[in-house]
């Protein structure tokens, strides 16, 4: 799996690029985190280019909103493919993190 | 890494030499060496310190002469390489002493040069041979602790078929198979009271021992909360307010716990995030159970939860599974699916509930034959017979 960032503003945009699983999850989470140890409050991640997630994908994503939320920031992700959205709405995760289809909508709402 | 040599001789030649010939590397710390007189005060230091390398021996000397000594090591010592000094034309000795299990030898008078290029070959020896075994061990306890993981997971699932034999109104039959590094899946069944069965199956989010005791957590948490009678909702709510506080680093598991009233057949059920179940109709229909929105447990301190209603007609039955079923792959990594398992499905009507339940795993080995098992498969599934 690739994972690139870029900055908007102060939203930090971080793009995934392959599989998110129980193998991926591990460098996933060493660099998700230390970005919000390091104080972004503001984060989408990107999953226009992602085919795959497991539990071990959701726990990390779920390690960061809590982090966020106690940091008082917010993580939203954009641009789910079809089977991964699924994912989420199983999971009921598509209840706790805001959504959107396009990375254009996601920084749209977050520099409102 | 510093050496730790034990010489044992007991004419003081030896000590001399070596305090002599090796003063750098004793003054740095490289080697250390500890002196006996006899085979018996070797023992003896050998008892008092575990951490010597390399034993140099001589082999005539009184009380316990070098070749017993030698035996004993090898019985007592087996890390421990040994060296002996002999007499230069000492063969039947030195035979004796290397089918003793010496690494090498010496021979009187000693060559200091000798000395050193062979207690450096031994030295190599006894870490090269000490780390093999410390991987060795850490590779055992590794192993130990998956079985930890799949002994606690495989003990505390209800393991006893037909569970009910007493009741012929509905019939449970469950089977999982834990992968080789043990996913955390459980299910559950017990009776809530006469008319009330509750059933449950549940996936933890990780691997190893963490997540099999998060597992055990979650499956007790379930069943005592269950057991108060409490609708499957807020059964589920109160599970997640607690399992929240158990989350370490956001670990979280899926739960659908279901009620079937045994007299009616309606079955009242809650999903937290877990696979929708299957409802299986008497007539072959397969009908995946309506989805309830439902968060994993321990996720987010404050869940609410809907339950949702099926009802079920003498004959329909309710299939659960986790995703290792659907998400096992063959060699070439495709994935069984929910569309194959829904094949499988099909026949269900006429199928005595356990060889049904057996039928399915066997078309998921038959399909990932050759390829590991990744993650957990579970299967719980009952049928509801209606007669009283």
């Amino acid at each position: 799996m690739e994972i690139t960032q870029i900055q908007h503003g102060d939203l930090l945009v971080v793009n995934l690029n392959g599989r998110l699983d129980a193998h991926t999850a591990k460098s996933f989470e060493e660099r998700l985190i230390p970005l919000i140890d390091q104080g972004n409050k503001r984060i989408l991640a990107d999953f226009s280019k992602l085919d795959y997630i497991s539990s071990a994908g959701l726990r990390v994503l779920l390690m960061a909103a809590r982090k966020l939320d106690d940091a008082g920031g917010k993580i939203a992700l954009c641009g789910l493919k079809t089977p991964i959205k699924t994912v989420f709405d199983i999971a009921g995760f598509s209840s706790i993190f805001p959504i959107f289809s396009s990375r254009q909508e996601a920084i749209t709402d977050f520099t409102k | 890494m510093s050496t730790k040599i034990l010489v044992v001789d007991d004419e003081p030649d030896l000590e001399l030499m070596i305090s002599q010939k090796f003063r750098k590397q004793v003054r740095d710390r490289e080697l250390l060496f500890v002196y006996a007189k006899s085979g018996v005060e070797a023992l003896q230091k050998l008892q008092a310190d575990s951490e010597m390398d390399i034993v140099l021996t001589d082999i005539n000397m009184p009380e316990m002469d070098g070749l017993t000594l030698l035996a004993k090591l090898s019985e007592q010592y087996p890390l421990i390489k040994a060296v002996i000094v002999s007499a230069y034309d000492d063969m039947s000795n030195i035979r004796t002493a290397l089918n003793r299990g010496a690494f090498d030898f010496v021979t009187k008078p000693i060559d200091f040069n000798d000395l050193e290029i062979t207690l450096k070959k031994t030295i190599q020896e006894a870490h090269t041979f000490k780390r093999a075994v410390k991987d060795h061990d850490q590779l055992v306890a590794i192993q130990q602790e998956l079985d930890v993981a799949r002994k606690i997971q495989y003990s505390i699932v209800p393991r006893k078929f037909p569970p009910f034999p007493e009741r012929n109104e509905f019939e449970v039959h469950a089977e999982m198979i834990p992968a080789r590094d043990v996913g955390g899946d459980f299910y559950d069944f017990f009776l809530i009271d006469d008319g009330r069965l509750g059933f449950v199956i549940g996936d933890v989010s990780g691997k190893g021992v963490p997540a099999a005791l998060f597992m055990a957590v979650s499956k007790t948490l379930l069943k005592a909360t269950a057991l108060k009678g409490v609708p499957p909702e807020e059964c589920l709510q109160q599970v997640n307010r607690i399992l929240y506080l158990e989350s370490v680093a956001a670990m979280f598991v899926t739960i659908f716990y279901g009620i079937l009233n045994t007299r009616t057949g309606e079955v009242d059920y809650c999903n937290g995030g877990h696979n929708p179940p299957y409802v299986l109709r008497a007539d072959g229909r397969v009908e995946a159970a309506e989805t309830t929105g439902g968060l994993v447990l321990g996720a987010m301190k404050n869940t609410a939860y809907k339950a949702k209603k099926i009802i079920l007609q003498a004959g329909d039955g309710i299939f659960l599974f986790t995703d290792g079923v659907t998400e096992a792959m063959d060699r070439n990594n495709e994935q069984f699916t929910e569309a194959r398992l829904e094949e499988n499905l099909k026949q269900w009507p006429n199928t005595p509930l356990p060889d049904f339940v057996r039928n399915v795993i066997e078309a998921v080995k038959t399909f990932s034959s050759g390829a590991q098992q990744a993650d957990d498969i579970t299967i719980l599934a009952l049928r509801f017979l209606g007669k009283r």
